[in-house]
């Protein structure tokens, strides 16, 4: 802080004592342990605490909404898969949503009832993603493999399904890709039943630990005020007290039929968000039976033309992902080519709020802070 | 004049050497040397033997296999690893303290094997150091030395993020020794009380009459005196020199776990690694290092568990002792002896391999411990605890033995039953202090919200408030 009698202009700062301590630079580079991606954090740091904090981000930019502007909507579903690599099935929802929004088509029930079984098992796989990673990165080496072992059984069914265990491409305007295989769906119950029980132990290992809460309870909080102006959404919304779900506050498919009960914790620090991602898990699996129970018959799809032209207009369609409001912006000129498809992040949302969070705590928390937000480059970056 | 010098001489080297060729070819000798082999084998082959087992162990509580394609079921993994490591290239710092550099591993490996000159594998290999009496003293100072071997490679790395690596080790270590010697006190005191009673070592021998000690090796004697001959062949072979009821870890069982966590922060493993996952956002204390000095840091940490595995199977385990041994070797015949001696090793081996196995379950189980919360667990929990210990033992000796005048064995009942409890205790205690600085943590987060809801709420349509707040530091 140089006022106009200093004559020594550097960047230090004068503390109370007269001492002139200096502020170090680290770069927390865009190759790190902490498996997020690859995202570079420029850490100012006075001593042990941050005091400023600079997101570069781009590493993981692929171009992927030119890209979707010259595919056919059918060939540029693929493309999606890779934004939110984490959860495809999610990304591919949103895009033939906006298309079937703008269209004013209506999914066959039975579709729709696929789409949220689906949507579902894969925010599942997300959240197991974001939880075990989470305690990786606070030395807690156990939980990730146990997380990554359950996610097998989700991936698994869904090569079942859709012939890829990751970008499934299974999502189409109108409806879905193909039917159940036979047995998938007894095959999906007895996962279920399996991965609760798991579900139990993980909890036990992770959630009660002391150790573990004392790194997370009380780091990084978000006033709820603050959440909305930042614009945040997800477990980072919910997390502060905030009870906002698309799935919920605006239903869409199946979500109208069936009634998702939202988690919310009060406290805003990164146990809070933790904590919503596990109840998250409890009440997905929930919704997955409720699904495969009240399954309906009938078509799976709506037949579209392969070079489907949407009609000339504007549409937003936004869902609830894993990480937020998973948005897609879709500008139709009547051609078979898309003439803007723009992606609305949640974690590019998100990661906005890490520097303020960042400020005034130690070193060790900052991870604690970053892994608490379960970002994905890909829809950082796109 | 010369001659009467040379004639002298002569005779002088003529008898060393005889002395010398007496002295090699004696049983002393030949004990020495088995006791070296067996030592400085041992600790080597186990921190190899170890690093395959933790790796085993951990993918095992995983849900995975661990290593398998080298050799079978995995076995020859760290033989390959060691290999891989002695070819690789051997990199320096250019800049840098050179001799500090290259000295560190040495340092800080060297300690570790020379800890183990204190323990007796067996009744028969012992090193020489096993009869030092004050063999304890020798082991925490080894474990000192330790320290100066990372502050060395942390200042000879020439590396900003090394040295802050390595000082949070050093103060990391340096203040977890002080309750791992405190937790060696209550021991200590109880081979003292136990010196004043008949059947014990140090009863009615001249100096040491009722006195304790602090050498490892009659700490474990200690242990295990609790039986008189019987007469009867199957209990006196079972229970000579074998007596669980009386070790140590029932009487202080909370210092077997303070003894223990401390040994876990003095090997810088989890969930006190944070020197070594420093790297997460700080280079740690071993980042200059390849090949083969690397690998002379990661066997000292092996080693490491192996001697605090060791110390404490016998402080509170009983050391070598399990069934037949003593019977055997006091049959005073070499068959039986050398059986006898087998046995104790089996037995040792065992004890010290399967508090490894802990050390690697605590490791997959929890997570990293933030450096200011490690100093206040060692500050503010465990240095009250062990003193408190101290006093408490001394006081209920004082009491009981002294003013009530009642028997020993009622005592060591009544310290058996106070230091059980305070183990529950402790972990309550553990968890109710947590929460506490838990809920401090949070408290400005739970008085943001208590201003929050007390202002008026604004009309909320599906829970979001219709007029959104404008950023905070923003002024209306």
């Amino acid at each position: 802080m140089a006022t106009n009698q200093d004559t020594d202009i550097r960047s230090t700062s004068n503390t109370a004592e007269g001492l002139r301590s200096e502020e170090m630079l680290l770069n927390m580079g865009p190759q790190h342990p902490s498996t997020h991606g690859v995202l570079r954090l420029i850490l100012t740091l006075e001593g042990e605490t941050i005091t400023s904090c600079t997101p570069v981000i781009g590493y993981l930019h692929r171009g992927i909404e030119k890209i979707l502007e010259n595919r056919p909507v059918m060939g540029g579903i693929r493309y999606m898969d890779n934004s939110d690599y984490l959860s495809p099935m999610l990304n591919e929802t949103a895009y033939v949503g906006a298309v079937e929004q703008l269209m004013g088509l209506e999914v066959p029930r039975r579709a729709q009832y696929i789409r949220l079984l689906t949507n579902e098992l894969q925010r599942i796989a997300s959240h197991l993603v974001g939880i075990g990673t989470y305690g990786m990165d606070l030395g807690a080496f156990t939980p990730i493999l146990w997380a990554f072992r359950d996610r097998e059984g989700i991936l698994e069914l869904f090569e079942a399904l859709g012939g890829s265990r990751f970008n499934v491409n299974y999502m189409r305007v109108g409806g879905v890709l193909h039917d159940f295989p036979k047995g998938w769906l007894s095959e999906c119950s007895t996962f279920l039943d399996r991965f609760e029980k798991n579900m139990i132990e993980m909890d036990q290992l992770l959630s009660g630990n002391e150790i573990f809460t004392s790194r997370t309870q009380g780091v990084g909080y978000i006033d709820p005020q603050q959440a909305l102006a930042y614009g945040l959404t997800g477990p980072m919304l919910r997390g502060s007290g905030v009870n906002w779900d698309l799935r919920v506050n605006r239903p869409y498919m199946a979500y109208r039929e069936i009634p998702v009960n939202v988690q919310v914790r009060q406290e805003g620090d990164c146990y809070a968000r933790y904590m919503v991602r596990m109840m998250e898990i409890t009440e997905s699996i929930r919704l997955c039976r409720e699904a495969i129970d009240k399954l309906p018959g009938g078509a799976i799809s709506t037949r579209t033309p392969i070079a489907l032209r949407p009609p000339r207009g504007e549409t937003y369609f936004a869902l609830e992902s894993s990480k937020g409001e998973l948005g897609v912006y879709f500008i139709s000129d009547g051609s078979e080519y898309p003439w803007r498809a723009k992606l609305r992040g949640p974690s590019f949302v998100n990661l906005q709020i890490v520097p303020e969070l960042m400020r005034g705590h130690k070193m060790s928390d900052a991870i604690a802070i970053l892994g608490s937000t379960d970002i994905v480059l890909g829809e950082v970056d796109r | 004049m010369s001659n009467f010098v040379l004639a002298d001489f002569g005779s002088y080297i003529v008898n060393l050497g005889s002395q010398l060729g007496h002295g090699i070819i004696s049983w002393q000798f030949l004990q020495f040397l088995v006791a070296f082999l067996t030592a400085f084998g041992f600790v080597m082959t186990s921190a190899v033997i170890l690093i395959l087992m933790e790796r085993k162990v951990m993918a095992w509580m995983q849900d995975r296999v661990g290593p398998v394609h080298t050799g079978p079921w995995g076995l020859l993994q760290t033989v390959a690893d060691v290999g891989k490591l002695l070819l690789k290239e051997d990199i320096h710092v250019r800049a840098g303290d050179k001799s500090l550099f290259l000295l560190a591993p040495s340092v800080f490996m060297a300690p570790v094997i020379g800890s183990f000159a204190v323990l007796a594998f067996s009744p028969y290999i012992q090193l020489p150091g096993g009869a030092l009496a004050t063999g304890l003293i020798f082991y925490v100072a080894m474990g000192s030395i330790d320290v100066v071997g990372l502050i060395m490679s942390g200042w000879g790395s020439n590396n900003k993020y090394s040295l802050i690596g390595g000082l949070r080790g050093t103060a990391q270590m340096i203040s977890y020794e002080l309750p791992l010697v405190l937790s060696f006190v209550g021991v200590i005191m109880l081979t003292s009380i136990l010196a004043g009673e008949p059947g014990f070592p140090h009863y009615g021998t001249g100096a040491a009459n009722g006195v304790g000690t602090i050498s490892v090796y009659e700490i474990m004697l200690f242990q295990n005196a609790a039986w008189h001959h019987t007469g009867i062949g199957v209990l006196d072979f079972l229970f000579q020199g074998f007596t669980p009821w009386s070790w140590f870890f029932l009487f202080q069982p909370l210092m077997l776990v303070i003894y223990y966590v401390c040994g876990l922060a003095e090997t810088n493993r989890a969930p006190f690694d944070l020197p070594e996952a420093e790297s997460e956002l700080v280079a740690g204390y071993a980042t200059e290092y390849s090949g083969m000095r690397w690998a002379l840091f990661y066997l000292g940490e092996y080693g490491n568990m192996t001697i605090v595995s060791a110390i404490t199977a016998y402080l509170f385990l009983g050391g070598f002792s399990g069934p037949g041994v003593s019977f055997l070797v006091g049959q005073n015949s070499l068959l039986w002896g050398f059986v006898g001696n087998i046995m104790a090793l089996v037995y040792f081996v065992l004890k010290i391999y399967l508090l490894c196995v802990v050390f690697v379950w605590i490791r997959s189980t929890l997570p990293r411990l933030r450096a200011d919360q490690l100093m206040q667990f060692c500050w503010l929990i465990l240095m009250p605890i062990t003193l408190g210990n101290i006093l408490v033992t001394g006081l209920l000796y004082l009491v009981i033995v002294q003013f009530v005048h009642a028997p020993i064995w009622v005592f060591l009942v009544v310290l058996a039953c106070v230091g059980w409890a305070s183990v529950f205790g402790f972990v309550w205690l553990i968890s109710r202090v947590t929460t506490a600085s838990n809920r401090r943590a949070q408290a400005p987060a739970i008085r943001a919200q208590l201003r929050a809801r007390s202002a008026t709420t604004p009309a909320l349509r599906d829970g979001v408030p219709s007029r959104v707040a404008l950023p905070a530091g923003t002024h209306e």
